[in-house]
């Protein structure tokens, strides 16, 4: 990965023309220049060249980000501003020693099934005492105002049992060899912690795809949460160990069905893990095998929906920022729901703006992060869609969240549990 | 440098989240598109014309600079606090209003950046034509202030042409509104006009009042490809003299095209030029006009005329052309950017006289923009690293005004004077027009505290022996 030095010139391509302001998700709700690239841009030049102190207001502004991408999408000059951001949240962990965010969580998620699933698990029995249920679809809404979650906010429930442990995941510990094409399928913390039941229908429109899909043990989380902390050694380490784990299998395609993850596997590994040239053989191998599930579906498998019964009429696609802008993938989701003959599909307008979850935004500054999604409410509204379907847990999150504050009566889903 | 008592009284005036003097902050309002660089002393973002009539009275007894600024897209430094002071961003002032579907207007505040206006209008069916290119991100009270035109500028005119009236602060602290409510009246000057352009010097726009359009039935996009650019430059011409009126009428040079087809991944080998060509109204109208605009590029040896396919074509399209100037450091490292007007029919002998000057100089000069008006922004491309061709630069850009003030022409169409042309206009002004502009802003500006630096040169001098700064200003 390139460090923040190594990226002075991407820093210098900047005209300063204010194209980014048009598209940036935290720019929007608040309105200043310091949040939108060209004002980051700035402040991390000036960080570099001693200008300005790491203070608070530098970290703050560095993390008012979603690491949406969008402005570096729009960006005439092409300047990788998410690169730089990614460096420039290193380079601030490295100096100052912790990581932005989370760090104790993260280095439970290193261990698969170890100490943080007995921790889960008991937080998942303990969370009846501290949450009721919010009956939208059963998040869950804080007893008592607790300040680290934030006021009102509806939580996913954690499973009571997580997917790697089902028996749909464990009854399929490698390739059956029954000579269809080998699909390693990884669960990601969103999957596997919140929400088995994407996992379950993943492996299950797979299976019917015609894939012989298998779920190796053993996986731990990729690493893309603490690597938007800036932690970028604790993510070397979870790619590392997802990337033994998975070796170990011969197999045509990795895929999930997390946006997030599957941006983590296919670039953020490489990326991490570039300064060890002895590995690159071994990342490029597993890189290219890397999928996300709906352009498996739709690309390789050729899947269509035979028909599904959803429990919806109108469903309407909200494009996470690491499918869409991270991986490309655009037209396949939409066209695995339009195969769906008992569903119509109705596009909301701008399916593309960020949820507001991303970057660790909505734990560093939750008001900000569900402001920003306030926006795709109003989208998800005026659409009159029943579902709201997307293709990561993250954003599924979020959306509740959303609908739930913002008061639409509309259900999220996966696609892959629509088809 | 502000006092203590005066950084008091700018947190009372707009409340303390409102005023910033951190240097986090100020670093990120000391720049606009010309990607030069001066530091405020201080940001306030207010949300009434009473707090920063508040803020220009105070301005006036403790003498220090007050700088309005929408969104910092300015080509001409309009927004720059060259003499340090106070920067009056407009970010918090983004309403709409009203729109008035019944007398065709609408009354925003400043800040509202011209795309969600346009947007919000037609959804109801109506239309606000100007579109300079950074219509996405570029405000109101900066097109105001700038007279921002663009594309449509050949059919539907200018900012100017929209302004129905303003409610500002003067310089002096008075709340001022300006012009009707009505479809026409004279009681009075017009100081609408005058503030229109005035680029922040002589008002701080707090509203407007906007006039808009029934929105156009349908709209065709063409794209002619020109294997000679003087073929282009005269279909141009030719397309103005038939009388017919497209709502855009765009031309790409050579240089510029390959900028286009990186971005849009669309393939033009062999072009020397482009025209994009639109044609609004009602279907029948716009059919027939495109059919004689067809025949007319025909005519003058385009190789190739076609009409968009489909919405995303015509967005792909639009989206490359807006990429064109900030793209353009692709080819050099720098450019000087001008964005002069000749009268339209003398578009062929400003493009064969840029030609000139680009050979004779050795240098690459990349013109794209809104040829329908005979508006043309010429890039003279050059390293600035390399000494004698940032001299040759600044040469070939002088004699590009010169050129251009020969065909009766004007040194800036729209991106206003600023800091980086104020050196010129004495190339275009009389001194007895500019002594009475200059009176014009003594008179409502008499401490000189509101934009100082900017449109009037500051002392006298050959116009080569201080553009060694203008080549400063790459945008
Ligand atoms: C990529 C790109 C393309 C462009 N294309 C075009 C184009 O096609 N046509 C065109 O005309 N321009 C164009 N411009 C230039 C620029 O976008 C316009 O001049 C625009 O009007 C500036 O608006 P702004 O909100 O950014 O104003 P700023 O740059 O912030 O300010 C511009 C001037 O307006 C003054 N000002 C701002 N708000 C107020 C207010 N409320 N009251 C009084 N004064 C105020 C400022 O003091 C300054 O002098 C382009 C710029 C870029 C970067
Ligand atoms: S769009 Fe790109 S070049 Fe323009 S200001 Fe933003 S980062 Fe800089
Ligand atoms: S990555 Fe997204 S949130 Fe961050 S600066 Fe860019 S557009 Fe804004």
């Amino acid at each position: 990965m390139r460090k923040l030095v190594e990226l002075k010139e991407e820093l210098e391509k900047c005209v300063k023309c204010g194209a980014c302001r048009s598209v940036c998700p935290t720019f929007r709700v608040l309105g200043r220049e310091t949040a939108c690239a060209r004002g980051k841009l700035t402040l991390i030049d000036a960080c570099m060249g001693g200008a300005i102190e790491m203070s608070e207001a530098y970290l703050k502004h560095l993390k008012e980000c979603t690491l949406c991408g969008a402005c570096r999408d729009t960006c005439p000059k092409g300047v990788d501003t998410v690169a730089v951001y990614n460096a420039a949240r290193v380079d601030a962990v490295q100096k100052l020693g912790a990581p932005l965010f989370a760090s104790i969580v993260f280095k439970n998620l290193l261990e698969s099934g170890r100490i943080m699933d007995v921790a889960l698990k008991i937080a998942s029995r303990l969370q009846g005492l501290i949450f009721k249920d919010g009956t939208l679809e059963s998040g869950l809404l804080s007893r008592f105002s607790l300040p680290v979650i934030g006021k009102g906010r509806l939580l996913p429930p954690l499973a009571r049992q997580f997917f790697l442990e089902t028996s749909e995941a464990r009854g399929l510990p490698a390739p059956a060899k029954t000579g269809q094409l080998k699909v390693a399928f990884y669960a990601g913390c969103g999957v596997n912690y919140l929400m088995p039941g994407v996992g379950k229908a993943s492996i299950e429109v797979l299976k019917k795809a015609g894939a012989d899909v298998f779920v190796p043990a053993g996986q731990v989380c990729c690493g893309m949460p603490a690597f938007a902390s800036g932690d970028a050694a604790m993510a070397r380490q979870m790619a590392l160990k997802n990337i033994e784990v998975f070796e170990s299998f011969e197999c045509d395609y990795i895929t999930t069905s997390c946006a997030t993850c599957g941006h983590g596997l296919k670039h953020m590994f490489a990326d991490v893990l570039s300064a060890a040239p002895e590995l690159k053989k071994r990342i490029e191998a597993f890189s290219a095998k890397v999928i996300d599930i709906n352009a498996l579906l739709v690309n390789v498998l050729k899947y269509r929906s035979a028909g599904k019964e959803t429990g919806g009429k109108l469903v309407t696609y909200h494009d996470p920022c690491h499918l869409n802008r991270a991986q490309g993938v655009r037209n396949e989701p939409r066209e695995l729901l339009k195969s769906n003959k008992d569903i119509t599909f109705k596009e909301m307008a701008f399916p593309c703006s960020c949820c507001g979850l991303g970057g660790g935004l909505s734990i560093v500054n939750y008001d900000l992060s569900i402001e920003i999604t306030e926006r795709k409410i109003e989208s998800i509204r005026a659409s009159g869609a029943d579902i709201v379907a997307t293709a990561c847990p993250g954003c599924i999150v979020q959306l509740r969240d959303g609908l739930h504050k913002y008061g639409v009566n509309a259900r999220v889903a996966h696609v892959v549990e629509l088809v | 440098m502000l006092s203590e008592t005066v950084k008091r009284e700018l947190k009372r005036i707009v409340g303390e989240a409102n005023a910033t003097f951190a240097m986090e902050d100020l670093l990120c309002y000391a720049y606009d598109a010309t990607n030069s660089s001066y530091m405020p002393d201080a940001v306030v973002f207010p949300s009434s014309a009473e707090e920063i009539s508040l803020i220009l009275k105070m301005a006036n007894s403790e003498g220090f600079p007050v700088i309005p600024r929408g969104a910092g897209t300015g080509f001409s430094g309009g927004s720059l606090p060259v003499d340090g002071g106070v920067v009056v961003s407009t970010e918090r002032m983004r309403k709409i209003i009203e729109i008035d579907a019944e007398n065709l207007t609408a009354i925003v505040e400043p800040g509202v950046v011209t795309w969600e206006l346009q947007n919000e209008v037609e959804k109801l069916g109506l239309f606000y034509p100007p579109d300079p290119t950074s219509l996405k991100f570029s405000t109101i009270g900066g097109n105001i202030a700038e007279c921002a035109g663009g594309p449509r500028a050949v059919k539907y005119g200018v900012t100017r042409d929209y302004v129905l009236g303003l409610q500002a602060v003067l310089p002096t602290g008075e709340i001022i509104d300006t012009g009707v409510a009505t479809a026409k009246g004279v009681v009075g000057y017009d100081l609408t006009r005058l503030l229109v352009g005035s680029e922040g010097t002589l008002g701080i726009v707090t509203k407007a009042r906007l006039r808009l359009l029934p929105k156009p039935e349908t709209t065709k996009t063409l794209l002619a490809l020109f294997p000679d650019i003087k073929d282009a430059a005269k279909a141009v011409s030719a397309v103005i003299r038939a009388k017919v009126v497209p709502s855009t009428l765009e031309f790409i040079d050579s240089a510029c095209i390959k900028v286009v087809e990186e971005h849009a991944k669309m393939d033009f080998s062999g072009a020397g030029a482009i025209l994009l060509i639109e044609a609004d109204g009602g279907a029948d109208s716009v059919e027939k006009e495109t059919v004689t605009i067809e025949r007319i590029c025909l005519e003058n040896n385009a190789s190739s005329v076609r009409a968009a396919t489909d919405k995303y074509e015509v967005k792909d399209l639009w989206k490359a052309r807006r990429a064109i100037s900030p793209s353009l450091h692709k080819i050099r490292p720098d450019k000087i950017n001008e964005d002069v007007v000749v009268p339209r029919a003398s578009i062929p002998d400003l493009i064969a006289g840029i030609e000139e000057i680009s050979k004779r100089h050795n240098l690459l000069i990349a013109c794209f923009g809104h040829a329908g008006d005979g508006n043309i922004h010429v890039n003279v491309m050059y390293d600035k690293k390399n000494a004698v061709e940032a001299a040759s630069a600044e040469d070939a850009v002088v004699e590009v005004f010169r050129l251009t003030l020969r065909l009766h022409g004007t040194i800036s169409g729209e991106h206003g004077v600023g800091t980086t042309k104020s050196r010129f206009i004495e190339m275009e002004l009389g001194p007895a027009v500019i002594d009475a502009m200059k009176r014009i802003k003594a008179t409502l500006d008499p401490k000189g505290i509101l934009n100082p630096g900017k449109i009037f040169p500051k002392a006298k001098g050959p116009e080569k022996a201080e553009f060694a700064v203008a080549g400063k200003q790459t945008q």
